[in-house]
């Protein structure tokens, strides 16, 4: 989240749009209810109306998939409700803190969905090149907003195929609501009005769903919602502490704190930081806006990529060597080593072994049949689990014969989480300490110790061997002697290693060998008090609201990163003379007399550094996307695989022939998975299915279906579906059915609700269908993988699995 | 024990006697197991049910009893529903002779009787009417609770509730009446012992006549 | 000072956090159920089960949107509570805290409770046929609230859809909250705030009770109330027949003695 879960509670509106955030993040409507209680507005766009939605003041269904349309139209209605009524609107950050006024290149054309020329599925590099700026490095502007060629014009242009006819059209939604969705939640473009955005996977689960992503970025940033308290973008992530695991970096393409992994093409450290545009001269430096520094703050990667390093590889990192960068292991750009990817392989034959640390890819990725079939072409298997779950029991699931399945596997019993000490980082990147309340069971063990053991094996396996590829086991920093997660984190903080000091400050780490840190964004998680005793942030629990204006911030309570700075982007909060746009809620403002001040910051913690805009010496004048290399926000963005804008596109699996917005159907990116993945039509499975979860389970079920209370509120595999459908097929709620796709079928117990209305879209009736993927064959409540139905695809950029819309058919078991 | 002057007839058989007193027992066992549930403060002593399974056992009995009698003594049962629903005009004078009768001893405006005095067969009336709302609210409560709705199983308590009431009420008087009033020949003296007792139980109702 | 708790319906997710919470502080243990094309489960209140939310899909006032109903139900610790009226154990009885406490060791088993109860909450472990049962209800957490904490379901309900104070901080909380959504909701009501001379458990309920499976204008029966009236007419009965039967030994003994002196016995 750029917020946080309390910060919710400022907000006028919260938009939840791909969550259902009342069942599934319980907890945030504590805060959420709060705000409504203040007077706030919930508005809730699901193809379901959920216990989300029952909340909500404001419900407005649509077909999933079209969120692009949905969220496309409110932008087209805020842009002409701009021009009409400007006065409506926070005009000047707009202009000052977004690329609203940057000109784009001349040569950028966008014809029939499509943003150039594309080549096996991605955009040629000469077409990459029309997305930049028409100056790459100094950017012309149009403070007048009426170049054709600016960035709010090519927008406007884009988006003006988003009517309210056209995109209801698209997405089913009634025009009544639709409307009353885009009034409400434009009303927050005012100064002093806070809109939030809350999404889950509801959002990120589809081929473009990072484009979904990207339309709640435009419309957050054209209505000043960034940086605000009760506004920004608000990831509300998916598990327990699956941001920690995010932070450093357990995805295929991230090593800690969000650092890309390198490429076989990247010679040195300087290549890859240039490749990645994380060095001091990527900065882009637009022309007559006010602020005249972009601070480019991942220009100091390269202090993060050598302290990291030093961390890793201590003594033998040194200049001379690159500190080690070669070390690193390089990816191949052709290759996907997503998750899908990565079953894939598996399935082609191309990985031996697998260790699988608390995941359940048998139950849990997408195309259940085809992860499980693969998983039997390996030659071994670890799983680390606190119980046996689908994958570690996939060699004698059901209808299989063991007798056939060569792989070898080990399963480990783990410590679950309140059998070990540590910390989890939640969706408001709070990191907070948790302690161990009880002992694991029997020879249960926390994977901390596991991994530790195995880390020593490993480099006792290596010792003597002088091999190249053995110095990155044998030169590896490890020597924590009793594990701890304790240790751990102080490693992650870093240190000077000079000293033995701790670091209080990624902005202090150096490029030069002589700090080591982790991870810079737990720079500072560590400090020390008066008397010199180490503090673990993390461990703070202050339950007082430190903040002048009492917006919940909470300094005091646990840590959060970056630097404790609890709403991110804060110093587009403010206006150039430093003054907060909101005076009843400002995050921080300009008062360097206030002898609370920090740098000459009241509140929170400033972002960026340095004083307000019209107070600062030119040159110094930065602007507050700090991350960005242009230093605003990003209307226009050139970094994404399918293109500068969102785009309307049908999910792989569409009940529609074509797409209604323009001639290309589906999105030219998306990453599209050959193993056991046959593709659905409508004339054999004419419903729109989607997955989700319940609040009585949680993800595959391992935990929740072996708990007897939880398996007493929810005790079988469901699938809902609507009145008007069940009726046509003579299904009443407690039914048995069989749910069906091209990759499976599962069985099920029908729940017939209202609560899932038939769709009018383009003069089809669209029906959905919804299942949990909670059950799995394993543990005791047992039930069918509602993951047997999803298709083995993936977004155009991380490649995260379309779970959420494909095609299926419903039938009464006789 | 009978004196020179005195001869004893047998006044019921001994099959009547032993009917008559099974069911007294279960008769009063359910009156005192009921009655934990009836009056407020004594519920303590049903804790944990074990009253009423021995309000059930003795129900069994108390339904048995009469049931097992009628079939082996048809003509006796007959008989004395027969008796306990024939009335006419000398139980009515008897009634209105009964309390200078039971106070005074004034025997002059009493008239004639049967088998069973007016008195006895007020309360047959009321041993049928008793054991019949009884059994039937029972059975209801016992195996119904739960099928019937909550409105029909709570007046079948009020039903048995009443029965119980006017049980108990006339089952004093029967007692009194049978046992303690100072002008019956009674079975035994106001100070009983046991051996008086015994021949209760062995065959106290010989009427002896004087 | 009486206690109470609020459970307003229109902030409840029906998260079910209380009924987990309920089980897990009181110990009892899950039910074997399955999906009866419900949300909902178990499907009632039961030995093992003192609490539980109820789902009700609803026309949202007639104009074609829909509402999703989130309700309560367990103990409404009356104040004229039916179940302490006939229990003849005093197992059921008022706290001084206003809750209707339960005490299970004196539990006869009888089951009038089940039948008085004008919401259906006690209900029995065992068989008609042996009669052998006691009854559970929701016990108001009295081991939590009679220490300084609240009841485990309002600890654990991260809306504060449920709330525990004074009795009638609540009610004026709940009257504040319904003129509040009385726009969106016009039949909101306070539930429980005259029933049965006033329940301990209140809601603030968007819709009029029957929407939401409660009874409206809740009565104890009157067969409850006949038979409590029943005692006394027993005991006077009785009274009535030693009373007569006493004096007429007395007189009638008194006459046989003086008849027998006017004879000349002595």
């Amino acid at each position: 989240m750029t917020n946080h879960w309390i910060d919710l509670r400022n907000a006028d509106v919260i938009m939840i749009i791909g969550s259902n955030a009342a069942e599934n993040h319980p907890i945030s409507f504590k805060w959420i209810t709060k705000a409504m209680e203040r007077g706030a507005k919930l508005i809730s766009v699901d193809p379901r109306f959920t216990r989300t939605s029952a909340k909500a003041h404001l419900y407005a269904p649509l077909r999933s998939g079209t969120d692009i349309a949905f969220v496309g139209g409110m932008i087209n209605y805020v842009l002409n409700d701009m021009e009409a009524n400007p006065g409506n609107y926070n005009m000047e950050y707009v202009l000052q803190y977004t690329n609203a006024s940057l000109i784009v290149n001349s040569s950028f054309k966008f014809t029939d969905g499509l943003f150039g020329d594309l080549k096996s599925g991605k955009y040629t590099a000469d077409a990459k090149k029309t997305w930049k700026y028409a100056d790459a490095k100094t950017p012309a502007t149009d403070m007048t907003l009426k170049d054709p060629n600016s960035v709010f014009q090519l927008l406007k242009k884009h988006y003006a195929r988003y009517d309210a006819d056209t995109v209801c059209n698209i997405t089913g939604t009634p025009k009544g609501a639709y409307l009353e969705v885009c009034r409400t939640y434009a009303q927050t473009g005012a100064r002093g009005q806070a809109g939030t955005i809350c999404y889950a996977m509801g959002a990120t689960q589809h081929t473009y769903g990072v484009q979904n992503i990207r339309t709640y970025a435009i419309l957050q940033l054209l209505l000043g919602n960034m940086g605000i308290a009760g506004g920004g973008i608000n990831a509300l992530r998916g598990t327990s502490n699956v941001q920690g695991s995010t932070d450093q970096g357990l995805l295929a393409n991230l090593l800690p704190g969000y650092l890309n992994v390198p490429v076989e093409a990247d010679t040195d450290l300087n290549a890859y930081l240039t490749r990645t545009g994380k060095s001091p001269d990527a900065a882009i430096t637009p022309q007559n806006l006010a602020g005249d520094k972009s601070v480019n703050w991942w220009g100091n990667a390269r202090k993060y990529m050598v302290s990291m390093l030093k961390a890793w590889y201590g003594d033998a990192a040194i200049k001379a060597n690159d500190f080690c960068f070669s070390y690193l292991p390089k990816t191949d750009p052709a290759v996907n080593y997503t998750h899908i990817g990565m079953i894939e392989a598996i399935g082609a034959g191309k990985i031996k072994g697998l260790w699988v640390w608390g995941q359940n890819p048998a139950a849990g990725g997408s195309n259940s049949n085809g992860a499980r079939d693969a998983l039997g072409k390996l030659e071994w298997m670890m799983c680390a689990d606190i119980w046996e779950n689908e994958t570690a029991a996939f060699w004698k699931r059901p209808g299989v014969n063991p007798a056939q399945i060569g792989t070898e596997v080990f399963l480990l019993p783990m410590a679950g989480s309140f059998e070990k000490e540590g910390s989890v980082s939640n969706s408001g990147r709070w990191v907070q300490w948790r302690y161990k309340a009880v002992e694991p069971p029997g020879e249960a063990r926390p994977d901390l110790e596991v991994l530790n053991e195995m880390m020593l094996k490993l480099k006792e396996l290596y010792a003597g061997d002088t091999s190249p590829k053995a110095k990155t086991i044998n030169d590896l920093v490890w020597n924590y002697g009793e594990i701890s997660s304790e240790k751990v984190a102080m490693e992650m903080n870093g240190c000077n290693l000079a000293t033995g000091k701790l670091m209080d400050a990624f902005g202090n780490l150096k490029d030069d060998g002589t700090t080591s840190c982790g991870n810079w964004l737990h720079c500072n998680q560590f400090s020390y008090d008066a008397n010199g005793t180490m503090i673990n942030n993390a461990k703070n629990r202050i339950n007082v609201d430190d903040h002048p204006k009492q917006i919940g911030q909470y300094g005091g309570w646990a840590w959060c990163w970056p630097m404790n700075r609890r709403i991110i982007y804060n110093r587009a909060a403010v206006d150039l003379d430093g003054n907060p746009w909101d005076a009843e809620r400002p995050v921080v403002w300009w008062d360097s007399t206030d002898p609370k001040a920090k740098s000459g910051w009241v509140g929170d913690i400033i972002d960026g550094g340095g004083d307000a805009i019209n107070v600062a010496k030119a040159g110094d004048k930065r602007l507050p996307f700090i991350m960005n290399k242009e230093g605003v926000g990003r209307l226009w963005g050139d970094a994404l695989a399918e293109g500068p804008l969102p785009e309307v596109y049908e999910a792989w699996e569409s009940p529609l022939e074509k797409n209604l917005m323009s001639g290309q159907k589906s999105n030219p990116c998306a990453f599209i998975g050959t193993y056991m993945n046959p593709q659905g039509t409508p004339d054999k499975f004419p419903y729109v299915c989607t997955t989700y979860r319940c609040t009585e389970h949680w993800q595959t079920g391992i935990m929740t279906r072996n708990l007897p209370w939880l398996a007493e509120l929810q005790p079988e595999m469901y699938v809902e579906m609507g009145e008007d459908l069940a009726g046509a097929k003579g299904i009443r709620s407690g039914d048995k059915v069989v749910v069906s796709s091209a990759r499976g079928e599962v069985n099920a117990v029908a729940i017939v609700t209202k609560r899932f209305q038939a769709l009018k879209v383009d003069g089809q009736t669209i029906h959905h269908v919804g299942v949990p993927w909670h059950w799995g064959y394993a543990g005791m409540s047992k039930g069918d993988s509602g993951n047997i139905l999803t298709p083995h695809v993936g977004d155009a950029n991380t490649s995260i699995p379309e779970f959420k819309t494909f095609l299926c058919n419903v039938v009464r078991r006789a | 024990m009978a004196t020179a002057h005195e001869r004893t007839i047998e006044r019921f058989k001994k099959r009547t006697v032993w009917f008559h007193w099974i069911n007294t027992v279960a008769f009063v066992t359910l009156l005192v197991t009921g009655m934990f549930l009836f009056l407020p403060g004594l519920g303590i002593v049903a804790q944990d049910s074990i009253t009423r399974v021995i309000h059930r056992v003795a129900a069994v009995i108390f339904v048995l009893g009469p049931i097992v009698y009628f079939f082996t003594n048809p003509k006796m049962s007959l008989h004395f529903i027969k008796e306990t629903l024939t009335w006419g005009k000398d139980d009515f004078q008897w009634m209105k002779a009964a309390p200078d009768y039971h106070f005074s001893g004034d025997e002059n405006k009493m008239p004639p009787q049967g088998h069973v005095n007016t008195g006895q067969k007020m309360w047959q009336g009321v041993v049928i009417g008793t054991f019949i709302l009884f059994v039937a609210t029972g059975t209801v409560m016992w195996f119904f609770k739960g099928e019937v709705s909550s409105g029909v199983f709570q007046w079948c308590l009020v039903i048995h509730d009443l029965a119980f009431i006017a049980g108990f009420a006339m089952l004093l008087v029967h007692i009194y009446l049978g046992a303690i009033h100072p002008r019956m020949e009674r079975i035994f003296s106001f100070h009983a012992g046991w051996e008086d007792i015994r021949t209760l139980c062995q065959g106290p109702l010989r009427q002896m006549v004087r | 000072m009486a206690k109470a708790i609020l459970f307003d319906a229109t902030k409840c997710t029906a998260c079910r956090g209380c009924q987990v919470a309920c089980k897990q502080w009181n110990e009892l243990k899950a039910e074997e159920t399955t999906n009866r094309g419900t949300c909902e489960n178990p499907p009632d209140l039961s030995p093992d089960t003192w609490l539980k939310i109820k789902f009700a899909e609803v026309s949202k006032n007639g104009n074609g949107a829909i509402d999703w109903l989130f309700t309560r139900r367990s103990c409404m610790h009356c104040t004229e509570a039916a179940c302490v009226t006939v229990c003849p154990s005093g197992a059921l009885s008022h706290h001084k805290l206003g809750y209707v406490d339960y005490n299970k060791d004196k539990c006869t088993g009888c089951g009038y409770c089940v039948e008085a109860c004008p919401f259906k909450v006690p209900k029995t472990d065992g068989g008609n046929l042996t009669g052998i049962r006691k009854a559970s209800k929701c016990l108001f957490c009295r081991d939590r609230v009679t220490n300084g904490l609240q009841p485990a379901c309002v600890t654990t309900c991260p809306t504060a859809a449920l709330q525990f104070d004074e009795r009638n901080k609540l009610v004026t909380l709940g009257r504040d909250r319904v003129e509040k959504i009385r726009s969106t909701y016009p039949k909101a009501n306070l539930y429980g705030e005259k029933e049965l001379d006033g329940l301990h458990v209140m809601y603030v309920l968007p819709y009029s009770p029957e929407v939401h499976g409660l009874p409206v204008d809740p009565k104890v029966q009157t067969a409850t109330e006949a038979r409590d009236l029943l005692k006394w007419v027993g005991v006077g009965a009785v009274a009535a027949v030693v009373a007569v039967a006493g004096l007429n030994f007395l007189v009638a003994r008194a006459r046989m003695i003086q008849a027998s002196k006017e004879r000349g016995e002595s």
